[in-house]
């Protein structure tokens, strides 16, 4: 055992041997998932050689190369015989977009915020409310020509929804600015909740959102009047999206803002002494993370065409922020791994349990394990928090960011050690 | 108008009754974050659970006819408060003693993976036992009784009766006994409790069992009032103790019992007249739980203190 | 033999070597003070001592027992009581019961009775305001407070952390004579100050501490008359 790991380390530390060994891992995998696009554990170990591909000691433009490959080509091959699977991969993008968003507002910011969900609610809403027959419910006769938007409108309403989101970010960041931590969390937890009973509650006296029943019919998105309405067409807008969240949240963690939020993190105290305006970078996070969350709400509900309060409850907060804390508070790498994992958990590995169970040792319903999903959350949870708190891939070193904030921004005063906290 | 008046006595004891839930509930919270400034995500579970454990022992007297209600109400009362002490008890060593120390946050993550891990747990465990993760028992007290032109549960009186008695009762241990004395010694400065002698994590644990201990005989009352129990009632009770606890002031004893009563009244005020005063426009109790929650916003934001914040006498 | 001994004690906090082999002793009826200045590392070793903190190496050994390790509590329990700097008095019980918390290791209410005797004829003033909450006295009754509640545990070893800070000078002189008054009644007394002169006059002995390493012990009479003591802690030049 231990003469293949030594084997594997070797080979993706040694630069002559790590692409060909990547290359072929990548290819060999890739032809299992081709020819047998039902099988699950072909796609599983597509994601896990491309984890090992990400490891290997070869140059970025290898690995870029191996990944478009696989996103681009593999998938989409695969997923023509098994909509299932690039289905599972809509929702992968969705949740890397949301870990993301939310390892922003909690790992680079330091706010824990249990009602991430609303956010992304919010976006799931507004297009729904504008882009089906529910606007007839609820707009003047002399207007409701116009509904249900056109496809084409997904896009001009993706600038929109980022806009209400990052606005729910402000109504949430504003009155909790002065609170501590803990208490912070819990506010914003009942904000996710004021949120999701709006939601069920605004049919009456106008209907906005039609209440429990929720909005179904929502326009797909158009292109030079071409309908997006297969997963397919989710699935590269899912990717693009996906990857321009990724993108963004790796400028901004290395922009001077990304380091004030880090020191606020670290120490609010001395933060401030150093001149950083915490007000400001508070809400500045909470409307960042707010507004990815809105773009990836659309989404969503253009891939389920479909959109109910169910989808927005607390346990959906709890399952990004498990993500989050899975791959590492902080961390880009660790988010997106994190959302990967709880993504083919929750859509892949849970499902087959349940189904390998129940055709071999007949388990009572009562013992139905993808039922069991807050369980495993949770156990997520408590473990990580015990065991191993920085995540599975941590973060950048915090102290960094703190030290290279101070050299730039001119001290006004010099506080010790804050005590207590 | 007349007619909404007529109702107010019902009213204003369905609320009282409630907010002595919310109350003993709430109690458990204020104990631990007294003692640890740490929001014990778990306790509305641990409440959830005493409820199961109360149904259990009124349904287990159902069939018996003969036996007068108080005998399955004391017992009831005394297993769920057993079984739900020990279970903070547990969740503390656990989750959330190795984590002592840790940055805030981390205790507040692990307690509410605790939570879903318990009602999951629960729910699991009485689908395997009952076929069925709703759990209905029999009515106890179900008798009325004409008061100020009110009907009253009798049922009521004694919910609030026990509540009473349960929160005079830990007023009167935190304050009165060696323990109770060594408990607010640790809230106030933990390292400076170790020098007296004391036993800092032997009182933490005891503060969790006693929460537990609340949070369980609240379980058990609430099955009393509602008669049917599931995996998810901790939920809204957890927010609303909570905000009850912030609103009176948290780690304030009397300021629990004072918020609960306050957020129950203020509840059953709303969903009983926001339909009239809106015109039916907003329906009372669609947005009953928007009151609660707005109501702990409110106060977080511009009170934090809470009510009876600044009395610090009776702090734990 | 020495009541308390210290040996080669070494004492972190984190990554940072608060006490790099201390070597102390204190026998049974002696005044020891331990000077040095501010950050040496006189707060730490009466931590390590109490139990607040445990040395990563060396050993403590109290009246012949090792302690190091032992949780503060059981310490407490053995004897040992720590007055700690700024006083640390419970601000929300009443002075009563932050006395009545002194003697929270002691069963019998006859022996918890003769000391809180004992410490309202040392302090009148604090029996005049037992029912005052301890976070509302004045600096110098606060002090008096947490000195006296360490004397309701029937320490056999008093260690104070600092007692005169912050103190108007006529505060200073009464509480240093209390402490005198203690050793004679037969409390033995590691005195932790910044205040080297007033330190070396009650004490018997004394060490002087320097980032974390003992730099001198001697007799109190002989720390007053040497020279470097004088310039470093005395204020001459
Ligand atoms: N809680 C702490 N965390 C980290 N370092 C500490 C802590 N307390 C004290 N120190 C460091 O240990 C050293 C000794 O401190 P201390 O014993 O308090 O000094 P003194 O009491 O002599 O003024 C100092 O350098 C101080 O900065
Ligand atoms: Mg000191």
């Amino acid at each position: 055992m231990s003469g293949i790991k030594n084997w594997l380390a070797g080979t993706l530390q040694d630069p002559r041997r790590a692409p060909i060994f990547a290359g072929a891992l990548v290819a060999l995998t890739s032809l299992f998932q081709v020819l047998a696009p039902f099988n699950s554990l072909a796609f599983l170990l597509v994601i896990v050689s491309m984890l090992v591909v990400g490891k290997a000691a070869t140059s970025k433009w290898v690995k870029l190369g191996l990944a478009v490959l696989v996103t681009l080509v593999v998938i989409p091959v695969a997923g023509r015989q098994n909509g299932a699977l690039t289905y599972l991969c809509v929702q992968m993008f969705i949740n890397i977009a949301l870990a993301l968003g939310l390892n922003l507002v909690v790992g680079f910011a330091g706010l824990l915020d249990l009602g991430y969900i609303a956010f992304f609610a919010g976006g799931a809403y507004v297009y729904s409310m504008f882009g089906s027959r529910q606007a007839l419910e609820f707009m003047p006769e002399s207007l409701q020509h116009l509904f249900p938007l056109g496809g084409w409108w997904f896009w001009a309403a993706i600038p929109i929804a980022i806009f209400v989101a990052a606005f729910l970010g402000l109504t949430l960041g504003l009155p909790v600015l002065r609170l501590r931590g803990d208490y912070l969390a819990i506010v914003t937890l009942g904000f996710g909740e004021i949120i999701a009973v709006l939601a069920k509650n605004l049919d009456h006296p106008i209907n906005l959102t039609n209440g429990a029943g929720g909005i179904v019919g929502i326009t797909p998105p158009s292109l030079f009047g071409y309908k997006l309405d297969t997963t397919l067409s989710f699935y590269f807008i899912g990717i693009v999206l996906a990857i321009l969240t990724a993108l963004a949240m790796y400028r901004l963690e290395r922009s001077r803002t990304g380091r004030a939020w880090a020191a606020m993190r670290e120490d609010e105290v001395a933060a401030r002494a150093m001149g950083i305006n915490l007000t400001k970078y508070k809400l500045m996070a909470f409307m960042a993370g707010a507004a990815f969350a809105g773009a990836m709400g659309m989404l969503f509900a253009v891939k389920q065409n479909f959109v109910s309060p169910d989808s927005f409850s607390f346990l959906e907060s709890i399952g990004i922020l498990a993500m989050v804390i899975l791959g590492g508070l902080g961390s880009l790498e660790g988010a997106v791994v994190g959302a990967v994992a709880v993504t083919v958990l929750k859509l892949l590995i849970l499902k087959d349990l349940a189904d390998f169970l129940s055709m071999t040792v007949k388990l009572p319903p009562a013992f139905n394990i993808p039922q069991y999903q807050p369980l495993i959350f949770g156990l997520i949870l408590i473990v990580m928090m015990i065991y191993r708190q920085q995540g599975l891939l941590p973060g950048r070193r915090p102290t960094e960011d703190i030290a290279q904030l101070e050299t730039r921004t001119p001290k006004k005063n010099t506080t010790g050690k804050s005590v207590g906290a | 108008m007349s007619e909404s008046l007529q109702i107010l006595p019902q009213v204003l004891i369905d609320g009282l009754v409630v907010g002595a839930l919310y109350a003993v509930v709430a109690l458990g919270y204020t104990m631990v974050y007294g003692v640890l400034e740490f929001i014990n995500f778990a306790h509305s579970e641990i409440f959830m659970f005493g409820a199961f454990i109360g149904a259990e022992v009124f349904l287990l007297f159902k069939p018996m006819t003969g036996v007068p209600h108080f005998v399955p109400l004391i017992i009831g009362l005394i297993l769920s408060m057993v079984m739900a002490g020990a279970l903070g008890w547990t969740v503390e060593r656990i989750a959330y003693r190795p984590l002592r120390g840790a940055p805030r946050l981390v205790p507040l993550i692990s307690a509410i993976g605790v939570s879903f891990f318990l009602q999951d747990i629960v729910r699991m465990v009485w689908t395997a036992i009952r076929g069925n993760w709703q759990l209905g028992t029999q009515d106890l007290y179900a008798t009325g009784i004409s008061f100020a032109g009110a009907q009253i549960q009798v049922r009521s009186v004694m919910i609030m009766g026990i509540a009473i008695v349960l929160m005079l009762s830990l007023s009167i241990f935190v304050n009165r006994s060696r323990t109770g004395k060594a408990m607010r010694a640790v809230a106030q400065d933990r390292a400076t409790a170790a020098l007296m002698g004391i036993d800092v994590n032997r009182i933490i644990s005891i503060t969790f069992l006693l929460g537990g201990a609340l949070g369980g005989a609240a379980g058990a009352l609430y099955t009393m009032q509602y008669t049917v129990v599931n995996p998810y009632i901790g939920f809204v009770m957890g927010i609303k103790a909570f905000t009850a606890a912030v609103f009176g002031g948290i780690g304030n004893i009397t300021g629990a019992a004072v918020g609960g009563l306050c957020l129950g009244l203020f509840e059953a005020l709303g969903s009983a007249y926001l339909g009239p005063l809106t015109g039916g426009v907003l329906i009372g109790s669609e947005y009953k739980d928007i009151i609660a929650f707005s109501l702990l916003i409110l106060v977080l934001i511009f009170k934090p203190s809470g009510l009876l914040g600044e009395t610090v006498g009776e702090k734990v | 033999m020495a009541l308390l001994e210290l040996q080669n004690v070494n004492t972190y906090y984190g990554a940072i070597h608060a006490l790099k082999g201390i070597d102390l002793a204190v026998n049974k009826g002696e005044i020891v003070t331990l000077i040095g200045s501010n950050g040496a590392g006189k707060s730490t070793t009466l931590k390590t001592v109490s139990g607040l903190l445990s040395p990563k190496e060396g050993q403590v050994t109290f009246d012949g027992q090792r302690i190091d390790g032992t949780p503060a509590y059981k310490i407490t329990e053995m004897g040992i009581a720590h007055v700690p700097e700024g006083r640390k008095i419970f601000p929300r019980l009443t002075v009563l019961e932050n006395l009545e918390m002194g003697a929270f290791t002691i069963s019998d209410p006859a022996v918890r009775q003769r000391n809180l005797e004992r410490v309202y004829t040392l302090f009148p003033r604090l029996q005049e305001r037992v029912h005052q909450k301890g976070g509302t006295l004045s600096g110098g009754e606060q002090q008096m407070l947490a000195i006296g509640r360490a004397l309701m545990m029937s320490p056999k070893l008093l260690m104070l952390d600092e007692p005169s800070m912050g103190l108007a000078p006529l505060l200073v002189e009464q509480i240093f004579a209390i402490i005198r008054q203690l050793n004679e009644d037969g409390v033995t007394i590691l005195l932790v100050e910044q205040n080297a002169l007033m330190a070396l006059e009650v004490a018997h002995r004394g060490y002087v501490i320097q980032t974390g390493t003992i730099a001198l012990h001697d007799s109190a009479a002989a720390l007053r008359e040497n020279k470097s003591v004088r310039e470093a802690y005395l204020g001459e030049l």
